[in-house]
């Protein structure tokens, strides 16, 4: 598996923590975060539903098992990554290379790096109905620059697309600059958004991220 | 495909990025076929053999859970299935 130290920023103390960004994560890796990960989900739905707390305003992705997703890493075109710390796993990151081709006009046709799902553990996430701030941040940045050096690394220039939940959307669109092409009928409603080989070029330069 | 249904995948050895490199004999149409994919999709000829793997291992994997592969036109408003053995 082919690993390097990243650095993720503690929210509550303002410090950077190192920590491991593995690339080629297997199914039983993906299978054993899910592990750790389905009881935090558990208790933040509990906690949600105590507090009455309207169900547009839950974690969209609160509902995913990552088991699930695991056996995908099978298939030649997947791939995983994933960040490690000393107390787990703190993100997870899923890619497919072979099944998705731009639709953007300049490039339109060739193809990209999918991120088919992105999250981090629930303990890293905020809430703000009930209080909480998660622990660590600047995981989806780091995932998402993995995409695109992905994408790089496969001849594809740093192209990427992805589907984004309604709560995910300005942080691909606001805060990368992906270029929105707009509501997917094929994958229910979502909003599918890509990054030109050009936006890539200038977001690696920029240190991505 | 759902993850969940694809029971096939437990048998499939799994992606890697270790490389080696083997010698394939390919015909010239072969190789010009190629070497066509890779002006048309700018890709290098390394990586138009790679996608060319990913490509027939998804297919296979779904046909052989006895999904079908099919090519359809909106335009003409032509459909066929392709037979894959």
């Amino acid at each position: 598996m082919t690993t390097s130290c990243v650095e993720l920023l503690e929210r509550e103390t303002g410090a950077f923590v190192a920590v491991d960004l593995h690339r080629e994560l297997k199914v039983a890796d993906v299978v054993l975060a899910e592990r750790s990960w389905s009881s935090k989900r558990a208790d933040l739905m509990a906690a949600l539903l105590k507090e009455n707390v309207p169900r547009a305003q839950w974690p969209q992705s609160l509902h995913w098992d990552w088991r699930a997703k695991a056996p995908d890493l099978k298939l030649l075109e997947a791939r995983g990554f994933g960040i490690h710390a000393e107390s787990g796993s703190q993100g997870l990151m899923l890619t497919k290379n072979t099944r998705h081709v731009t639709r953007l006009k300049d490039d339109a046709g060739k193809p990209l790096v999918y991120v088919d799902f992105l999250e981090t553990a629930p303990w890293n996430w905020s809430s703000e109905p009930l209080k909480v701030r998660g622990r660590f941040g600047r995981i989806g940045s780091l995932l998402f620059r993995e995409a695109v050096l992905h994408s790089r690394d496969e001849g594809f220039h740093g192209r990427v697309g992805l589907h984004a939940l309604p709560q995910s959307e300005a942080f691909y669109e606001g805060h990368f600059g992906l270029t929105r092409i707009g509501p997917d009928a094929s994958k229910q409603g979502l909003v599918y958004l890509e990054f030109t080989r050009k936006q890539a070029e200038q977001f690696l330069k920029e240190g991505g991220g | 495909m759902k993850s969940a249904d694809s029971k096939l995948l437990r048998y499939l050895p799994g992606a890697g990025s270790t490389a080696e490199t083997r010698s394939v004999p390919v015909a010239t149409s072969g190789l010009g076929a190629s070497l066509y994919a890779a002006k048309r999709k700018d890709l290098s000829k390394t990586a138009v053999i790679r996608q060319a793997l990913r490509r027939y291992q998804l297919i296979d994997a779904r046909t052989a859970l006895g999904e079908k592969l099919i090519f359809e036109d909106d335009k003409l408003q032509k459909k066929a299935e392709v037979m894959v053995l």
